[in-house]
């Protein structure tokens, strides 16, 4: 059975956040310090408490007072909950509570920033008066007083988490360990990883902008191990969203594991992979990876504005083939790279990148926005409170096209079918990437045939995406974990797409 | 602030709401990085941090909890996080913390010196790296360089009264930088790390190694797809030792998750072949006085000429498995459950020098660069993309990019024919310059 989470497959985008917010009541939660929320007995109820205005002016004015064009406050409170069952147990439940706040001061290229733990007035001016250290005898910028700001919410929560016993997270996890296990007898382990948080932010900068939401996150992972005669296979597969628990009524956690125990399964019949240029079909979904780092990292302005990004100087430029077009979406509802404003306040809204081949914009932060001279684009991003935010994507993918995905497969004479990659890397100034398949098949004579072990696929961004020569109208995505020095959580998306001879790394000649 | 004494005082107070067992796991440190670009400070980041992991066991079930908010009122509620937590877990017999009260002795894991540094000698060294790399003409560009410093101090503290702590710190430096030939972009990079400011290299010596790592590089050409032999350079001896240590991971032993599973005391590579997990290492950056949960540290030998020695493991997997711990709980800092993981880890180097290896090669690739997550610890696949230069009569011919190198772990560590002296054993995952006699390369 497959799993694919088609979240806008099929339905014009505005009608889908109709739809989805007559769903239930949009997330206005203002974010609580922690010790409030410890206050209440669990489960915790919303707290709406806020940071005084006046505490958040003085420390801008701190972190400007020796200088600087813009100054911001970054305040967060993350309640979450790991639970892991392997082998059949529950085998560890980790229950954590991080709080904080960054400071960060901007003058002209220069980039201050210092954090602290402890909120209160005094520590959040130290931190102001470290941040400014590199602003020192720069002109001086007064900050605007801060004004509590509202933005389009895309999260929706029916079934929200901090009401939840922790029973129903147990029974998701028990569901899916036994439709793993009782999926086939060679699925000898099974490990199920279940994640939620809360993560109440507010942001305040010199601009006078206020604005503060609770993001909530599920993260749901099932591993299976499948073990043959000859040959032992992990599988994975994810679900993820910023939603309420509701997310498990839409897609269930048996439908998760047995697409895991499905690959493992299926990929215990796999000979050496042939090594060398071939053909390659990407099944839609979490695919999409491929243009998340191939391209996707390399359109990040942050490296455009150093000049020394792939995509340097191409900026209204023919830099992929007419079939491909590039969105980065952080409003799309409820996925796992979606928020209602990214971590510096800006509005999250839809971002076309390439169109039909040609660049059209690149995402931006605060800073790079203005190095560039573009809009910003509502992709300045953080880890935590502890991490400067930098451009990063939220949910990317290639654009639906006309093709049909079968006759994509069928009109490829030989090569291979890519249906799972673990995921890559690439060097966002080079554009050289790389990624490995967890599951693929040859293709011969237009059919899929065998599965294949142990293949790497690797290529230059530039020339993978002029050669995408088929773009299917079957979209689709996946969730993961982007890492760039700090990790944000990110879906990548695609039809079913081909791409003319990537070069392959396999065990054996071809022949 | 009393960090020992609250650790201490933490695990009582575990053992009053509930816990049949308490281990406190407390973390304070600090740490400053400067970046320049260009000549000019970038990014300046000062950060100081601190944070508490609660473990606990409630009749054998296991509960964990961590915060960052050191009132009173937010660690007696995370506490009770974990005693609430614990209620949901499967009972399980090897839920038990250690009870060795030893420290193992290691020398130079702490520089307090590193503090009086003056800031703008550190600024002047990141500047001063970044501008020694630029020299180059065939350098365009500067994707910039960096310093950085950490130090932390670790408590622990359990209910068999257990109470330790330590002291450790890190600082280093570095410069990347490009080089633009035509449309042809190549990046180079090279850092240093150290525990002591003093051991740092010169940014002189630092400098010409990232330049030369982006400019040898351009101008690649493309090989034919072949088998042949390959040689791996020290940098890229993570793609080999990685899956190893994932191999040797008791625990994903005891789950059939490991293709070295059935093969203790047999012979899994080459009699060249010797594999050292040391943890006391004298300021050795994956050195401390004691794992992530307290037991004292060790040196084990893991592959002994060729003969797989034994595992690594934690106090609670241990006993499932019927051994003893080898200390080698790892800790991702006070918010995570001790795993397993490696101290330093490296394969002991012999006795040829690396450009000999060179020159007794005919035909082959030199290493410098692989993508990918090396050998798969599960099925033993291993299959990357690969960057270095091609080797024609024994000499470097010419840089290659592009390539993949593919392979299986046996075959591998079967292959290996010629192992360096040139082992640096600063680096916490590390190989000399090694070659396997046939790999497939995949290229046009």
């Amino acid at each position: 059975m497959e799993l694919k989470q088609k979240y806008v497959d099929g339905i014009p985008r505005r009608d889908f956040i109709k739809t989805t917010l007559k769903g239930g009541a949009a997330v206005a939660a203002s974010p609580a310090l922690l010790s409030h929320l410890l206050s209440c007995a669990s489960p915790a109820p919303d707290v709406t408490l806020s940071l005084d205005p006046d505490m958040l002016n003085r420390t801008l004015r701190r972190a400007l007072e020796k200088g600087g064009d813009f100054a911001d406050v970054y305040v967060e409170n993350r309640i979450s909950r790991r639970i892991v069952m392997e082998e059949s147990k529950f085998k560890s439940g980790v229950f954590g509570i991080s709080q904080g706040a960054g400071i960060r001061v901007i003058s002209g290229d220069k980039t201050g920033f210092a954090y602290t733990d402890e909120i209160s007035e005094e520590k959040l001016l130290r931190a102001a008066e470290i941040a400014s250290y590199i602003a020192r005898g720069m002109p001086y910028t007064a900050p605007q007083s801060v004004k509590e700001g509202q933005r389009e919410s895309f999260i929706t929560v029916k079934i929200p988490l901090q009401d939840l016993a922790d029973r129903k997270r147990l029974d998701v996890m028990e569901r899916a360990n036994e439709a793993a296990m009782s999926h086939d007898p060679r699925i000898q382990m099974a490990s199920i990883s279940y994640y939620d948080e809360i993560r109440g932010r507010t942001v305040a900068n010199s601009e006078g902008l206020l604005l503060s939401d609770a993001l909530p996150l599920l993260f749901f992972i099932v591993q299976t191990l499948g073990v043959g005669d000859k040959a032992r296979h992990m599988s994975r597969e994810r679900l993820s969203r910023h939603s309420g628990f509701e997310m498990f009524d839409e897609v269930s956690p048996e439908q998760v594991a047995r697409t895991a125990a499905r690959e493992s399964i299926a990929m215990l019949e796999a000979q050496d992979c042939p090594a060398g240029k071939m053909d390659v079909v990407m099944e839609n979904g979490w695919g999409g990876v491929l243009v998340h780092e191939a391209v996707g990292h390399p359109l990040e302005a942050d490296n455009i504005a150093k000049k020394v990004g792939a995509f340097t100087g191409k900026l209204g430029q023919k830099v992929a083939s007419d079939v491909f077009t590039m969105v980065d979406d952080g409003s799309l509802p409820n996925m796992r790279g979606t928020t209602n404003f990214d971590d510096e306040g800006t509005q999250m809204k839809r971002n076309v990148l390439i169109e039909k081949g040609i660049l059209v914009k690149f995402m931006t932060d605060i800073l790079s926005a203005k190095q560039i001279g573009m809009e910003r684009t509502g992709n300045g991003r953080r880890q935590s409170f502890r991490h400067i935010p930098i451009p990063r994507m939220t949910n990317t993918f290639i654009d639906r096209g006309q093709d049909d995905p079968d006759g994509i497969v069928a009109s490829t004479n030989s090569g291979l079918f890519v249906k799972s990659l673990s995921g890559g890397s690439v060097n966002p100034i080079t554009g050289v990437f790389n990624f490995t398949c967890r599951e693929a098949y040859l293709v011969e004579n237009g059919k899929r045939t065998t599965p294949v072990k142990g293949a790497t696929l690797i290529g230059n961004c530039m020339e993978i995406i002029s050669n995408i020569d088929a773009v299917g109208n079957d979209l689709a995505f996946g969730p993961g974990i982007c890492g760039k020095g700090q990790m944000a959580e990110v879906s990548a998306g695609q039809p079913t797409v081909r791409i003319r001879g990537i070069n392959v790394g396999g065990s054996r000649a071809r022949g | 602030m009393d960090y020992r004494g609250l650790t201490e005082d933490l695990v009582k107070r575990c053992l009053n709401k509930g816990a049949n067992a308490a281990e406190v796991y407390l973390v304070a440190g600090r740490g400053l990085s400067i970046g320049i670009r260009n000549g000019d400070i970038e990014t300046m980041q000062e950060t100081s941090t601190r944070g508490v992991g609660f473990r606990v066991m409630v009749k054998s079930r296991l509960g964990f909890s961590h915060c960052n908010d050191f009132t009173d009122r937010a660690l007696d509620s995370t506490i009770k996080s974990a005693v609430a937590f614990a209620k949901h877990t499967t009972p399980d017999e090897n839920n038990v913390l250690p009870e060795d009260s030893d420290m193992t002795a290691v020398e130079g894991l702490y520089d307090s010196r590193i503090a009086d540094v003056s800031m703008d000698e550190k600024i002047e060294l990141a500047k001063r790296v970044e501008s020694l790399a630029m020299r180059d003409r065939r350098i365009t560009k500067s994707s910039g360089s960096r310093y950085f410093e950490g130090e932390n101090e670790v408590f622990l503290a359990n209910s068999n009264g257990m109470l330790k702590s330590y002291k450790a710190s890190s600082c280093g430096f570095g410069a990347s930088v490009v080089a633009e030939k035509g449309d042809q972009k190549s990046t180079g990079s090279e850092y240093c790390s150290r525990r002591f400011y003093e051991d740092l290299k010169s940014p002189e010596e630092i400098a010409p190694k990232a330049a030369e790592n982006a400019y040898a590089m351009l101008d690649p050409r493309m090989v034919k797809t072949q088998k042949a032999p390959v040689i791996f350079d020290p940098d890229v001896a993570r793609a080999l030792l990685g899956g190893i240590l994932s191999a040797v991971n008791g625990e994903r032993v005891l789950q059939g998750a490991s293709f070295l599973r059935d093969a203790v005391g047999e012979i899994i590579g080459v009699s060249q072949l010797t594999i050292i997990d040391d943890g006391i290492r004298p300021k050795g950056m994956a050195s401390s006085p004691f794992d992530g949960e307290g037991v004292p540290t060790q040196k084990r030998t893991i592959i002994e000429q060729g003969v797989l020695k034994g595992f690594m493991y934690n106090t609670a997997i241990a006993k499932r498995a019927g051994v003893a711990s080898t200390g080698n709980a790892s800790r991702g800092g006070f918010t995570s459950l001790p795993g397993i993981g490696a101290h330093n880890f490296y394969m002991a180097a012999g006795e040829i020098d690396a450009e000999e290896i060179i020159r007794s090669t005919k035909r082959g690739l030199l290493l410098k660069g692989v993508t990918g997550y090396g050998i798969n610890a599960v099925s033993g696949n291993f299959s990357g993309g690969a960057s270095g230069f091609w080797i024609e009569n024994g000499r470097i011919a010419f840089p290659v990019k592009g390539l993949t190198v593919a392979g299986t772990a046996d075959a591998m560590l079967n292959g290996i024919d010629r192992v360096g002296n040139d082992l640096d054993l600063n680096r916490s995952l590390a190989a000399p310059t090694f070659r396997i006699g046939e790999m497939q390369i995949g290229g046009e």
